[in-house]
């Protein structure tokens, strides 16, 4: 089943195009990756598909455009997790996670959310955010505040999660956890990932398809083996990528 | 060619008037209220007043032909709104006063800083400063502006008239022990009445009767219950707020035990001739003793 | 879902309103003229009970001067706090407020203009310089955050604090234009922009009232939302907030807030800045909780500041200006202080 489409997205600072003209699909049980250097316009499509970047073209969710659909509406299907998270003030980590169901809550003959309460203790679980469901998150580690906001898009429950650089911030035990944790994620039917990582070895493991880009444009689309070879790889970063890592790696030898 | 031929004989009248300065080098010296020693190549002939106290007594001194410009908010005798006005206070525009070529400038000392006079002086204006917080003060000012136009008669006669008045009015007052409110901030802007060391108090002391914010000193703010809780005979209105004054204040929530609003004692003065240090105080004087005692 | 322990409990809300009423009784009872506590109680009792109140000096200071004064006074202190608080979760600055972006100059500047011009709604005087000060006020935020988003979409403290003082001395000279263009009114307008509590009635207490009951219940059904948005915008965004809908929402019922303060009790400072982080102290950032505290704290502190005002000197009053700058600012760096040394 068709999730997500966009379709020839364009996002414009003044005369730059930060994407070009993008176009790309996710079905059911797929893990997208958007790969590619910086100041690619990775961030810049998730802003797009989020709504909070204005775009021409089209994206549809389940084939509506989802500029049309409510806000509320829209949260209840995709989750985003952003990458910048700061907070200014001193909530506590089960005031944010909570407000991951906000979508479920609002308007005014707001439904009861009956599940809600078992949603936010399942994603604090999941995050390993237990025992500091009550600390200030002024006071939390990049990786522990990094956790808090993953749980809140946990209790939001979507069918679409949507993640910018979910590793940033976190030690390599972290990393390995919440990969596996997302990956577990997606095997309930009727789920599929889009997220934005630099770190290649991590795309090729999880990703089941993958979107190179290269100053806003696609270099290259399609099932990830497929996508990140050695050539294409180059061609985009400018450097013998495949080269580099094997380097790295052969130093552990 | 009329216009012509007089701006031609004011010529040579200067030119005669010039002659006779070098030939008789007439040098005035004064004190003015800085305390400044003042001296001055007279007679002056041309002058800026700032303050409209000050512009009263120069036209009641038979100087209005001397005055070249006037601060923008002189506007008595009505004459003077042909003279050229000049910005006052903080917003004085040297400019403009040197487009007047004055000798003397004359103007307030708590309205104005040392640097502007000092910037008046250094482009060779005398400048003369005036402050009266009392009707004793406002005599010296009559006498200072009197010395310096050379119309020191002149003064003398207008303070001889503003004594008998109120000597006369002291006379015909009955002292009572009545009390006077003075409201110089209507309610709507937070109320101000005056104090001590005011021009209204002193009037109501000619009047014989006690001003009822005796103890504040000077104009200030103060709380609408003190004036109910003190109830004043007299309700004097000196906040130039027009004809629908006196219905303002009659009607206000509260105040209608206050002995003077159950009277109807309530007058709305001439704000202008109360509180400006001039000749009218005078008429300031005889209209309160008027609204106090009825006229005749 | 455990709703509860967002809200106060309504112990916690009993608590709060026994303390205004303390204190609003305090602020009757206390003035620069010596009643007997008796006569006051008296006075207020028949009152409430609608029965005859004796004539005399109490009833009139009491029931027409104390009364009205001190519930307008409350009203600002509680709608110029609560729109402090909103803006802060808002614009996700503890330092954003009516006074330090400009917007209650911007709401002089509007009623100045009425003043100016004349405008004016037959049968309720107070009309035309409200309706203006609230257009103003939202002019002026939406000019305010046009600036501000684009010199700096984060809208960072530093340029909070720029864009408030530059539009606020734009205002000024506009205030200062209009002046000089309107020399009859001059009068008017100057005293006007001085504010003052003293000439207040009934009736403004009853449209600040009504103001604070439609305008303070929408910010404090917008609670949630504002949580969001103090976390952050993007955040509100992906969790499924309409963000364009609620700011707009939000804005305009805090331009009404202070276009209406404003009007009745000119531009008063620190009120809205401070009395928040006081409340952020002990509540915790949840607005939930936040705002119906800076609720109380806003109407607690400006009565007290008011009764400072009209009592220190008496016979004299001394502009309540004075005493909420004096002790807001004080208050304001020892609680900067204390968080940036935390934080």
């Amino acid at each position: 089943m068709q999730m997500l489409k966009g379709n020839h997205i364009t996002v414009r600072y003044g005369d730059n195009a930060v994407v070009d003209d993008l176009s790309f699909e996710l079905q059911e049980g797929q893990w997208l990756m958007l790969v590619g250097p910086n100041g690619a316009g990775k961030s810049t499509l998730i802003g797009a598909i989020s709504q909070g970047v204005p775009y021409t073209g089209d994206i549809l969710l389940e084939g509506a455009d989802i500029r049309r659909c409510k806000a509320a509406q829209r949260a209840r299907k995709i989750g985003v997790l952003s990458q910048k998270n700061s907070v200014g003030y001193g909530y506590t980590v089960e005031e944010v996670v909570r407000l991951g169901r906000y979508a479920y809550t609002s308007g005014f003959l707001s439904t009861r959310d009956d599940d809600g309460k078992a949603q936010v203790e399942r994603a604090l679980e999941l995050t390993g955010l237990t025992d500091f469901r009550h600390a200030s998150v002024l006071t939390l580690s990049g990786g522990e505040l990094q956790r808090t906001f993953l749980a809140q898009v946990f209790a939001q429950d979507p069918q679409i999660l949507i993640l910018d650089e979910p590793a940033n911030h976190l030690d390599l035990v972290y990393q390995k956890h919440i990969f596996s944790l997302i990956g577990q994620w997606l095997k309930t039917p009727g789920r599929a990932v889009i997220s934005v990582v630099h770190d290649l070895s991590l795309a090729r493991r999880y990703g089941t398809h993958a979107v190179l880009m290269n100053h806003g444009k696609c270099a290259a689309q399609g099932e990830v083996d497929a996508v990140l070879t050695p050539e294409n790889l180059r061609s985009v970063y400018s450097m013998d990528v495949y080269a580099w890592m094997k380097d790295m790696l052969a130093q552990w030898q | 060619m009329s216009k012509k031929l007089g701006s031609l004989f004011l010529a040579v009248l200067m030119m005669f008037g010039m002659t006779a300065v070098m030939a008789e080098s007439n040098t005035i010296t004064v004190t003015d209220m800085f305390g400044r020693e003042v001296t001055i190549d007279g007679p002056v002939t041309r002058v800026i007043a700032m303050a409209p106290g000050d512009c009263e007594i120069l036209c009641a001194l038979g100087c209005e032909d001397a005055l070249v410009g006037r601060g923008l908010y002189c506007d008595y005798p009505a004459s003077v709104a042909a003279v050229p006005a000049v910005q006052s206070g903080a917003d004085m525009n040297l400019e403009e006063i040197l487009a007047l070529n004055p000798q003397v400038i004359i103007l307030n000392d708590m309205a104005h800083t040392t640097d502007q006079v000092a910037m008046l002086e250094q482009n060779g204006i005398v400048v003369i400063a005036t402050e009266a917080d009392s009707i004793e003060e406002v005599y010296v000012n009559i006498r200072l502006l009197g010395k310096v136009m050379g119309k020191e008669a002149e003064a003398e006669a207008i303070i001889a008239d503003m004594q008998a008045t109120f000597a006369d009015l002291a006379a015909r007052s009955v002292k009572s022990g009545k009390t006077v409110y003075f409201e110089v901030m209507p309610l709507e802007w937070g109320l101000w009445s005056a104090g001590t060391n005011t021009f209204m108090h002193e009037l109501a002391e000619i009047c014989g009767v006690t001003n009822a914010f005796a103890d504040i000193d000077g104009w200030q703010a103060i709380s609408q219950e003190q004036v109910i809780a003190r109830s004043p005979d007299y309700i004097v209105l000196v906040t130039g707020m027009g004809d629908s004054a006196v219905d303002e204040v009659m009607g206000r929530a509260g105040w209608g035990d206050i002995s003077a609003i159950r009277n109807g004692k309530v007058y709305n003065a001439d704000s202008y001739t109360m509180t400006r240090p001039g000749p009218r105080l005078k008429d300031a004087a005889v209209a309160l003793f008027n609204f106090l005692y009825g006229a005749e | 879902m455990k709703k509860l322990s967002e809200h106060f409990s309504w112990g916690t809300y009993v608590l709060l309103a026994a303390a205004l009423i303390a204190c609003l009784l305090l602020c009757i009872c206390v003035g620069s003229v010596a009643i007997p506590l008796k006569d006051t109680v008296v006075a207020l009792w028949n009152s409430l009970r609608g029965l005859e109140i004796p004539a005399g000096i109490s009833k009139n200071i009491i029931l027409n001067v104390r009364l009205p004064r001190v519930l307008n006074v409350a009203l600002v202190g509680a709608a110029l706090s609560l729109c402090g608080a909103a803006m802060q979760g808002l614009l996700r600055n503890p330092l954003a407020d009516g006074s330090t972006l400009g917007v209650s100059s911007g709401a002089s500047l509007g009623a100045v203009l009425a003043l100016a011009l004349g405008v004016s709604i037959p049968g309720f005087s107070l009309g035309g310089t409200m309706l203006m000060a609230m257009l103003f006020a939202f002019l002026s935020l939406a000019a305010i955050l046009g600036l501000a988003y684009a010199l700096d979409r984060s809208l960072s403290t530093n340029s909070i604090i720029l864009i408030g003082v530059i539009f606020s001395m734009f205002v000024s000279s506009a205030i200062n234009l209009i002046i000089s263009f309107a020399q009859e009114h001059i009068k008017s307008i100057t005293f006007w922009t001085m504010g003052s509590l003293s000439g207040t009635n009934l009736s403004c207490a009853g449209v600040l009232a009504l103001a604070l009951l439609l305008c303070g219940g929408v910010i404090l059904r917008y609670a949630r939302e504002l949580n969001a948005f103090a976390i952050g915008e993007d955040n509100a965004r992906n969790i499924g907030v309409n963000v364009r809908r609620v700011k707009l929402i939000i804005l305009i019922a805090v331009s009404v807030l202070i276009g209406v303060s404003v009007s009745v009790s000119g531009a008063i400072g620190f009120v809205g800045l401070v009395m928040p982080h006081m409340a952020r102290m002990i509540t915790g950032p949840n607005h939930k909780r936040l705002l119906p505290a800076s609720m109380f704290a806003g109407a607690i502190f400006l009565l007290l500041a008011d009764l400072t005002a009209r009592t220190i000197l008496a016979p004299v009053e001394i502009p309540i200006g004075v005493v909420t700058s004096l002790v807001g600012a004080t208050a304001f760096i020892a609680v900067f202080y204390r968080t940036r040394k935390a934080g």
